[in-house]
């Protein structure tokens, strides 16, 4: 493992200049370093409201490696539940969501309550009158809390509230969940699911990447071009526009946001609708409307994006293998055909098969195989640090094509990997 | 015919629905998307579900109407495609033909499909040089026109559908 002063230097924050350590993204003990202090320290998302909206609905998630069951109780509450028995540690729900009132271990026959007491073991005759049931139900994650649907954990019991956590993203996270007039969404039973042989990070820079549209996305800008949505000098011209409709920001706790007033896309533009237009204004008021439809990705640190389309989780599986799932969302509250077609146009760019996001897994493949050469060491994300400028709020805002979330992210990454290494 | 009625569609078999998607494996196999399109109808669709079946309110793998097909075929021709620089090498294996349904100028075909897919390039690079395997049952809706049978809907159920996936890029 480096040793605190090698830590020290992964990442190099100097006036003119910002670089990082590629061996964050090949080298194992650093990846046990993010488990622990990164994952193990921070709020993470774990699942959707809407996924669980029922007493006894659940389903299971991961929170680093940690596999967890997120349960709403029969008194209507969440728990956030460690999926082990506390017998002999076997896994006690094997399906990803469901419905139950018990969760019982198919091994020795334990049985859980869906909050997680421990209500049943066979033969119990077993055990004498010494033997001490207090401890024997199923583990909980210490904290849980939701902000706008979205459902959060954090291993650490002594992490700030979520509402502080979430100080400065919160507004963001508002504008995105208020592209639904009722202000909720609900997530597709299906979920796209992608593997790729890299590191978790390369996905964690790349949403709020706004620097590699015009050349990783090239493909999709010429469909635009050849189906007459949009000419693709045009998606270029807004993607390098100097102004403030079009920018980068970085927020003090790691999130970031890649922010475009006019679109990223160019797709399906139900945004531009009147009569959708006109439901926002009367929801929401007429004045919070261009902020609503104002295109962001919200990176929320470490393991959720917020996209117009979809949420998106991160999960790590080893310093060189990750998973990516989206999960589309349907506004609740607007007509059925601005879903459909927003799942369309979700598959479209974002889906599997798409021809968007696979490109940016491609990249990822290209990343990974090049941080192998650890004799050029560093990995720069100096753009645009020099015409960078503080906000009202504290966030540092810079062009869209500028390298601001990526800075505010490996701040935040390495402020925690110090952290956990004192 | 020889009571000079109308000719009807050849009725569909085995053997025919075994030779049109053998022969859409070859476009396939070979490259040739453009001659891929040509087995399809105008109104077609390629889907590639997941569990949940409900196009309206649930995503799909692919949900091509004969527009996205033209599109996916352009984009995997004639632009910087990077998930598929270098391209795919693929074998599609058609098996276990069925005919379901035949009434007329339509009919309905089962087949079991195995795709083997690799990438060629600098083999020492990650993500290049991984043979795989995607295996999927399809059902085939045909539609005869002018004496030929075509593909108006080719639906796949990749048994992997759930599960995640790398670079599905190629088409199945």
């Amino acid at each position: 493992m480096p040793s605190p002063p090698d830590l020290g230097s992964l990442v190099v924050d100097e006036p003119t200049r910002f670089r990082v350590d590629g061996r964050i993204h090949t080298d194992d003990d650093i990846f046990e370093l993010e488990m622990d202090h990164v994952f193990g320290r921070s709020w993470l998302y774990v699942a959707h409201e809407s996924e669980v909206r029922s007493p006894g609905d659940y389903r299971t998630a991961t929170m680093g490696r940690q596999p967890v069951i997120v349960s709403r109780t029969e008194d209507g509450r969440l728990r956030v539940l460690f999926n082990r028995c506390m017998h002999r540690g076997a896994a006690v729900c094997r399906a990803d969501r469901g419905h139950a009132n018990h969760f019982r271990c198919p091994y020795h026959n334990w049985v859980y309550r869906n909050d997680g007491t421990l209500v049943g073991m066979a033969q119990r005759s077993g055990y004498g009158p010494g033997f001490d049931r207090s401890e024997l139900d199923l583990v909980a994650v210490p904290r849980v809390a939701t902000y706008r649907g979205l459902i959060f954990a954090c291993l650490d019991p002594d992490v700030e509230d979520l509402t502080a956590r979430l100080d400065g993203v919160a507004w963001y996270i508002d504008q995105w969940a208020d592209r639904s007039p009722l202000g909720t969404a609900t997530v597709t039973t299906g979920v796209h699911r992608y593997s790729y042989p890299g590191n978790w990070k390369f996905q964690l820079e790349n949403g709020v990447d706004g620097y590699h549209g015009n050349y990783v996305h090239e493909s999709f800008a010429r469909i635009l071009d050849r189906s007459g949505e949009r000419r693709r000098q045009d998606v270029v011209r807004t993607r390098n526009a100097t102004n403030e409709r079009n920018v980068s920001k970085g927020l003090p706790r790691g999130d970031a946001l890649l922010e475009r007033a006019d679109g990223m896309l160019g797709t399906f533009d139900y945004a531009g609708r009147s009569d959708y237009r006109a439901l926002i204004s009367a929801a929401h008021g007429a004045d919070r409307v261009q902020d609503i439809v104002t295109q962001r990705n919200i990176l929320v640190f470490p393991n959720l994006y917020l996209f117009e389309s979809h949420i998106r989780v991160m999960r790590p599986v080893s310093a060189r293998e990750t998973i990516v799932e989206t999960y589309p969302t349907l506004l609740d509250g607007v007509a059925d055909d601005i879903n459909t077609a927003r799942l369309r146009e979700h598959e479209r760019f974002f889906g599997p098969s798409s021809f968007g996001a696979t490109d940016d897994m491609e990249i990822f493949t290209l990343n990974q195989t090049g941080v192998a050469a650890g004799g050029a060491r560093w990995l720069d994300m100096s753009r645009g640090i020099e015409r960078e400028r503080v906000g009202g709020g504290g966030e540092v805002v810079g062009h869209s094509t500028d390298e601001v979330p990526q800075r505010a992210i490996y701040r935040r990454w390495h402020e925690l990997i110090l952290a956990g290494a004192r | 015919m020889n009571d000079g009625s109308h000719a009807g569609p050849p009725p569909m078999s085995r053997v025919l629905a075994e030779d049109l998607l053998y022969r859409e494996a070859a476009y396939l196999d070979d490259r040739d998307l453009e001659g891929w399109l040509t087995l399809f109808t105008a109104d077609a669709r390629y889907w590639l579900p997941m569990d949940a079946e409900d196009p309206a309110r649930e995503p799909s793998l692919v949900y091509d109407d004969r527009a996205r097909m033209g599109e996916r075929v352009f984009r995997l021709l004639d632009t910087p495609a990077h998930a598929q620089l270098p391209p795919s090498r693929t074998q599609h294996d058609v098996t276990n033909v069925r005919v379901l349904q035949s009434n007329g100028p339509r009919a309905r075909v089962a087949a079991h499909l195995v795709v083997h897919e690799v990438r060629i390039g600098d083999v020492s690079q990650v993500g290049l040089a991984v043979p795989r395997s995607v295996a999927g049952r399809c059902v085939y809706d045909l539609r005869c026109e002018d004496g030929t049978w075509l593909i108006a809907m080719k639906t796949v159920r990749l048994l992997t559908r759930e599960l995640p996936q790398f670079n599905l890029t190629f088409v199945i």
